[in-house]
């Protein structure tokens, strides 16, 4: 039995990881104004990022560096897309899904000669645990962040009043590009983390809506970065008790049990419709 | 003389099919207070801007002493955020990487208090009542010691406790040797408190007094230039029973309205006189039946009809991107004679539109161009005149002259006194108490959801008015 505690603790902590720098990533750029629908493939375009980087150097911590930068270069896309050419944020977003998930099935096929699933690659092993640990400081960090230094102080005016921000005399576009920008490089390491952590290859598909959960986790978290990793931990338990009871409970399907996550996600939505307040101008162009 | 603070000089401005602001010159001096007024369109607020430095003109020079500051009329502050982290938004003071709270909260009491302001840094803005946040906005300007400010209809959502507080605020400042420009409606507040106030007419300044030498009434020829139209004389009528309000509770929170007992008869302006948020937009939503109420609201005859004049014209009344013509069928879809089978009778619109361009003496090239190219003073007179064209029993008019000119105001109350003349019960909700004075039969004072006063016209105390509506008995 407490084998059982000790492996499902540890494994919600390793499920709940990538959801945290996700929903990290969504609380930035939801504070900033722009609702980030891309999470989910700038997650996809990271991991994908990471596993070429580590075949070709055979080094995945710059896999993982590499995840960082394509899941920055995919926010930076929608933060120019959504400001400049005020594109409607949630079309924007869904592009660069579209994008990120078809890019890197196409990558598959042009690097690995085959669809579906990347090569293994060299993975993290053992050293993943630092990136556990970094999820949750970094939650801190940006909470300290966005409560105390001039920076936070500035994201915050830019989602609630961006017309305020601009009258201080800071450019509220520019600041929404380099925010979405950062929450890109978020995502992408949550994906690297998936595809060179807790795997060693990347495979379509691999994010099964993570991106989701984690806009999901912002929501519920009442866009505070620790309330949102308090969400994401309690998704990672969910994804974690699908293994943990995998064979244990003979009446569930194992496809009912996979499916825990986002009925935790929808029903925790549900339940707090109405009753948080999103940032006034989130989701409204500038 | 001493040397201006902000010298204007030849200042052109044009956008595509109109000429803004045309060869316009102004000095503002130290310790002036100067009015910029105008009709609606008239180049003001591009004037200012300019001034400001916000948008650039295409010609002419703009020369100021020092810093220029800008408080808008929609004040652009954050509402989650603290009061001190309003006032030193971009500008906040450092110890390494983080905000020093302790050196924020104490520059914001200095300035405040320099400046003769109450006010608790650490409040957040949404929680503070209008004149209070925009004690807010101005301290962030001041916070920047400006050599010049200009302040744009600062006093159009304040009571008139909170105008004479303002003023007297503007007045330290102007003493301290800041120049500063008001762009105002309220030719009395121009009498009142300016110094000298230029007159703005197509862009142009056409006239230039010493506010001391001049009057309320020459302001205003110099406005429209011309004689005002005079409102329609009040003929009398014999009341009868219309519109009946008992016991009316609806809305929540602190906007909610609470025992409310109102008649409004046929042939009588009945004015609610209150501050801004103190349940009047609550209850003009319940008798417009926009809101689930308790208690009755009850017309005397079967079917009467209602015509309404919402208070956010943008939001509530015009579609912007719609025609002229459009605009005056909606939500008059259903009526009988605008329709022709399962499909709407454009012709009988486009008649209806023109009968109210010429009441109204609407401004526009052509029916058909978006209300949204129109100045506010036409889109209200088209809001008006489509309250007003099926001769209802009952208009429900809020704030009907809001942000509009004086040649359009008096028409706009003009039309207002000549549907009561015509047998219209009228309630009209005005957050100006000189427009109720002027117009109502009755007057009923709001504060915080309930009626604390009533007085007929034959009786009006101003000073009792005014009390009541501040919450003092």
């Amino acid at each position: 039995m407490a084998v059982l505690l000790i492996s499902l603790v540890a494994l919600t902590l390793i499920k709940a990881t990538p959801l945290i720098y996700a929903a990290l990533g969504g609380v930035i750029s939801e504070r900033s104004g722009v609702i980030n629908i891309g999470l989910e493939g700038m997650m996809a375009i990271g991991a994908f990022a990471a596993v070429v980087i580590s075949y070709y150097t055979r080094e995945p911590a710059l896999g993982i560096l590499a995840g960082i930068g394509a899941g920055a270069l995919g926010g930076y896309v929608l933060g120019i897309a959504a400001t400049r050419f005020k594109v409607d944020q949630i079309v924007a977003g869904t592009g660069i899904n579209l994008i990120c998930a078809g890019g890197a099935a196409y990558g598959l096929v042009l690097i690995y000669n085959q669809p579906g699933a990347s090569a293994q690659v060299p993975a993290l092993g053992r050293e993943y645990w630092v990136l556990v640990a970094l999820a949750f400081v970094a939650a801190a960090a940006l909470h300290w962040l966005l409560a105390r230094t001039p920076w936070g102080l500035r994201i915050r005016a830019c989602g609630e009043n961006p017309a305020a921000l601009a009258s201080a005399g800071i450019d509220p576009l520019a600041m929404r590009v380099y925010a979405v920008t950062l929450s890109g490089a978020l995502a992408g390491l949550g994906g690297a983390f998936l595809s060179l952590g807790e795997l060693n290859l990347y495979s379509d598909g691999m994010t099964a809506g993570r991106g989701f959960i984690a806009l999901a986790a912002v929501i519920f978290g009442r866009w505070n970065p620790l309330g949102a990793t308090f969400a994401c931990i309690a998704f990672g338990l969910f994804e974690a008790l699908q293994y943990v009871l995998q064979g244990r409970i003979a009446w569930l399907p194992a496809d009912a049990m996979q499916a825990l996550p986002y009925i935790a996600a929808l029903v925790a939505l549900a339940g707090i419709t109405g009753k948080v307040r999103a940032p006034a101008a989130d989701g409204v162009p500038y | 003389m001493p040397e201006p603070a902000l010298v204007l000089r030849g200042i052109r401005k044009a956008y595509p099919g109109v000429v803004a602001v045309d060869d316009a010159h102004l000095e503002l001096y130290p310790g002036e207070i100067h009015a910029l007024v105008g009709e609606n369109g008239a180049g003001k607020s591009t004037l200012s801007a300019i001034a400001y430095g916000e948008t650039r003109a295409d010609a002419g020079t703009v020369r100021a002493s020092g810093t220029v500051g800008l408080v808008h009329q929609h004040f652009e502050l954050v509402g989650r955020l603290r009061v001190w982290e309003n006032v030193l938004l971009g500008r906040e003071p450092r110890r390494g990487w983080r905000i020093d709270e302790a050196a924020a909260r104490s520059r914001v009491l200095a300035v405040a208090e320099r400046n003769g302001l109450a006010i608790d840094p650490n409040a957040f803005v949404e929680t503070l009542p209008i004149g209070v946040q925009q004690r807010v906005e101005l301290l962030r300007e001041l916070d920047r010691e400006p050599a010049v400010l200009l302040l744009d209809e600062p006093t159009a959502a304040l009571a008139p406790a909170e105008i004479a507080s303002f003023f007297a605020t503007v007045q330290g400042l102007a003493a301290r040797g800041a120049a500063i420009m008001i762009v105002t409606h309220k030719l009395q507040e121009v009498i009142a408190y300016a110094t000298r106030v230029s007159v703005m007419r197509h862009g142009r300044i056409v006239a230039q007094m010493e506010t001391a030498a001049t009057s309320v009434d020459e302001i205003a020829r110099a406005m429209v230039g011309g004689e005002l139209p005079s409102v329609a004389a009040r003929a009398a009528t014999q009341p009868t029973p219309c519109l009946s309000v008992r016991a009316l509770r609806a809305g929540s929170g602190e906007t909610s309205v609470e025992d409310i007992a109102l008649d409004v008869r046929a042939g009588e302006i009945v004015g609610i006189a209150g501050v801004e948020g103190n349940g009047q937009t609550t209850l003009a939503d319940a008798i417009a039946g926009m809101i689930p109420y308790d208690g009755t609201i009850s017309f005397a005859n079967e079917g009467a009809q209602i015509g309404v004049i919402p208070q956010d014209r943008h939001r509530e009344a015009l579609v912007m991107p719609w025609s002229i013509v459009e605009n005056v069928m909606l939500g008059r879809q259903h009526r009988p004679e605008l329709r022709r089978g399962a499909t709407l009778d454009r012709a009988h619109a486009r008649a209806d539109a023109q009968r109210i361009q010429e009441r109204f003496d609407v401004r526009a090239a052509t029916l058909d161009v978006p209300v949204r190219t129109l100045s506010g003073g036409n889109q209200q007179k088209i809001v008006v005149g489509r309250a007003l064209i099926d001769d209802p029993n009952v208009v429900l008019a809020y704030n009907p002259t809001r942000g509009i000119d004086v040649g359009a105001a008096a028409l706009v109350q003009s039309r207002l006194m000549q549907a009561r003349n015509d047998g219209a019960a009228v309630l009209l909700i005005s957050f100006e108490l000189d427009e109720i004075l002027a117009l109502a039969d009755r007057i009923a004072v709001m504060y915080r959801g309930r009626i604390v006063g009533e007085f007929e016209r034959t009786n009006v105390d101003r000073g009792a008015i005014g009390r009541l509506m501040a919450g003092l008995s």
